[in-house]
């Protein structure tokens, strides 16, 4: 026995107000980490997805122009020190930045211009797992959408100018290609290109190892595009490194737009069970104040009377935590499978367990506080008046 | 041992401080049994609760082995009341989620440390001077009036205080169970404990050593 006995004893006699408050208290604790489970599964989903839609940093070699004017006549730019970049070097730096984890797509691209016939037309080597990772509302309007060795996709516009059809022959820089599939139209600059293995490409044109520029999808839930474009920058001297910003900006107005509700409404869950906490001290303090009189003509100091009646919160709060996240997790895995999340799944972390532990411990003491102190500045005499 | 020296108190009521104590002197000595008396309203309470530091004075002072109350600050004051000071009031005031042994162990149950065997030990010894050994681990739900005003006795002796403030404790008594009540603070008091007791029954009063009557905030007579 010790002061712990007084407030649990209590709670234990109204047990039936007690585990009132405890489910309240827990529907707000198990809603607060539903949501913030949700929204973490529901923005990584979402940046996964949106990953898919398109790169979001491009990799080029630094270029630099000069404006070329003759006798007063403007002759316009002129790109000087046009380089390419290393494939190899270039995709080692990329993947080994810190934020490795976060890229989802490194996209290399080799592109020349051709003839087909008479007919001039790009042909841009890819790595074809790689591209379809952010590109993958491609699909064959005719063919297979397969890019082997030695094979050729046909963008629809391409297509159709030059002829093109599954299983056509085309002739690159004078080696043969079979064009294994014609792309549906995308809307984009890919309709009108041929698309190639990226290596048979530069051994056609007799550049190996080289590539143009390398586009890049990262996930930019819980890490600034910023960084990662800073971290590529240091890693790639030489090059010009961009995040395409209305694209980032919008994949990342989506995801915080998730939490940013996310917090707003565990807010909103959060300060109600907490008025309801203060409320139960405060109902508690004023059926006990004969209580709290007794206590203070036997010694009890106001610390110790401001001790007892926290107590009562912090224990409601700290049930509440240890019910509320258990059934969180059990909501939130629920949730995921009925909105089709995909493989996101509630991680359970120590460290989370203990933070939203210590938060509610925080918060049920400073909703018990008002009351608390009320009890504490109870004094004998005043005690003796309703006693 | 607690000497007072004219005591003064008033309290505000409607805009004006309405004198209840208008300058009390007494003074109490080990191993008395004082009995203050005098009709409802009279200031007897008040005295009681100024000697016992739940009210401070006015004006005048309460020396208590030498120390004036006043001067002393709000946390030696708790500890005169957690060690020296036991009260027992009209209404027993038990807490009624505790037993009767937990409730005799209440003055001890300020702190984190557990209480100890010792202690429990000393709270059913003090539960059996008050004849309720039997009784120790029931609710005071499941206790009559008397019993339950024992508790607050054995509640009030488990410190060793110095002195028993009593205020009317068998107010809320029948006959026959304040009779019981009195002959048990009558039994300690011949054991040694010093008792100071409120009561409006001239036949209660009769069983102290001296008793003390209170007329309009001032003594009107002792003997």
């Amino acid at each position: 026995m010790n002061i712990l006995t007084i407030p649990l004893r209590n709670l234990r006699r109204k047990l039936l107000r007690t585990l009132l408050m405890i489910a309240v208290f827990s529907i707000g604790v198990a809603s607060v980490t539903a949501l913030l489970e949700l929204s973490k599964a529901v923005g990584e989903s979402l940046e996964e997805k949106l990953a898919a839609y398109g790169a979001n940093i491009l990799v080029t070699p630094r270029t630099e122009t000069l404006s070329v004017s003759y006798g007063g006549m403007a002759l316009g730019d002129v790109s000087v020190d046009i380089r390419s970049l290393t494939e190899d070097q270039t995709i080692a730096a990329i993947n080994g930045i810190h934020h490795k984890d976060r890229l989802s797509a490194v996209a290399p691209k080799f592109a020349l211009l051709t003839k087909v016939g008479e007919t001039p037309v790009g042909v841009v080597g890819v790595d074809f797992d790689q591209e379809m990772r952010i590109k993958s509302y491609w699909h064959a309007q005719s063919g297979d959408l397969r890019l082997g060795e030695g094979e050729i996709l046909a963008g629809s516009e391409a297509a159709t100018r030059l002829g093109l059809s599954p299983g056509g022959q085309v002739v690159v820089e004078g080696k043969p290609f079979t064009v294994s599939g014609v792309l549906g139209p995308t809307g984009s600059g890919d309709d009108a290109m041929l698309f190639s293995d990226l290596h048979a490409l530069q051994r056609a044109a007799g550049r190996e190892n080289r590539v143009h520029f390398v586009e890049v999808a990262a996930l930019c839930s819980g890490c600034p595009i910023e960084e990662i474009t800073e971290q590529l920058a240091a890693a790639l001297p030489g090059t010009d490194v961009k995040a395409m910003g209305q694209v980032v900006k919008s994949r990342m107005m989506t995801v915080e737009f998730v939490e940013r509700l996310a917090v707003a409404v565990s807010g909103v869950i959060l300060l109600t069970a907490c008025v309801m906490i203060g409320l139960s001290v405060f109902s508690s303090v004023n059926e006990r104040k004969n209580e709290i009189g007794l206590l203070r003509a036997l010694g009890y100091s106001k610390a110790s009377i401001f001790t007892l009646m926290s107590l009562e919160g912090v224990t409601l709060g700290l049930a509440a935590a240890v019910v509320g996240q258990a059934a969180g997790f059990a909501a939130s895995s629920r949730l995921m499978a009925l909105l089709d999340l995909g493989a996101a799944a509630p991680t359970f972390a120590p460290a989370q367990f203990a933070a939203v532990f210590a938060a509610v411990a925080l918060l049920s003491v400073l909703a018990s506080l008002p009351p608390a102190l009320a009890a504490a500045r109870i004094e004998p005499s005043q005690a003796l008046v309703m006693l | 041992m607690l000497i007072a020296e004219d005591v003064v108190k008033s309290f505000a009521a409607k805009d004006q401080a309405a004198p209840v104590l208008r300058g009390v002197s007494l003074s109490v000595s080990p191993g008395e049994f004082v009995c203050i008396v005098g009709r409802s309203g009279s200031g007897k309470s008040t005295l009681l609760n100024i000697l016992s530091s739940l009210l401070t004075p006015d004006a005048g002072s309460v020396r208590y082995k030498g120390r004036d109350l006043a001067a002393m600050g709000e946390g030696e004051r708790n500890k005169l009341r957690a060690t020296d000071f036991s009260m027992v009031f009209q209404m027993h005031h038990l807490l009624p989620y505790l037993t009767a042994r937990e409730n005799v162990l209440a003055p001890f149950l300020s702190g984190l440390r557990p209480v100890s065997a010792a202690r429990r030990r000393q709270a059913l010894a003090c539960l059996d001077r008050v004849g309720l050994a039997d009784k120790a681990d029931r609710l005071p739900g499941a206790l009559s009036g008397g019993e339950r005003q024992r508790v607050a006795i054995a509640r009030a002796l488990v410190t060793e205080p110095g002195i028993v403030f009593a205020d009317e404790p068998t107010g809320s008594l029948d006959g026959d169970t304040g009779g019981q009540i009195m002959d048990i603070l009558s039994r300690l008091n011949a054991d040694g404990l010093t008792v100071l007791m409120v009561t409006h029954e001239p036949a209660y009063a009769a069983m102290a050593s001296r008793v003390i009557e209170i007329r309009d905030g001032r003594i009107a007579a002792a003997h």
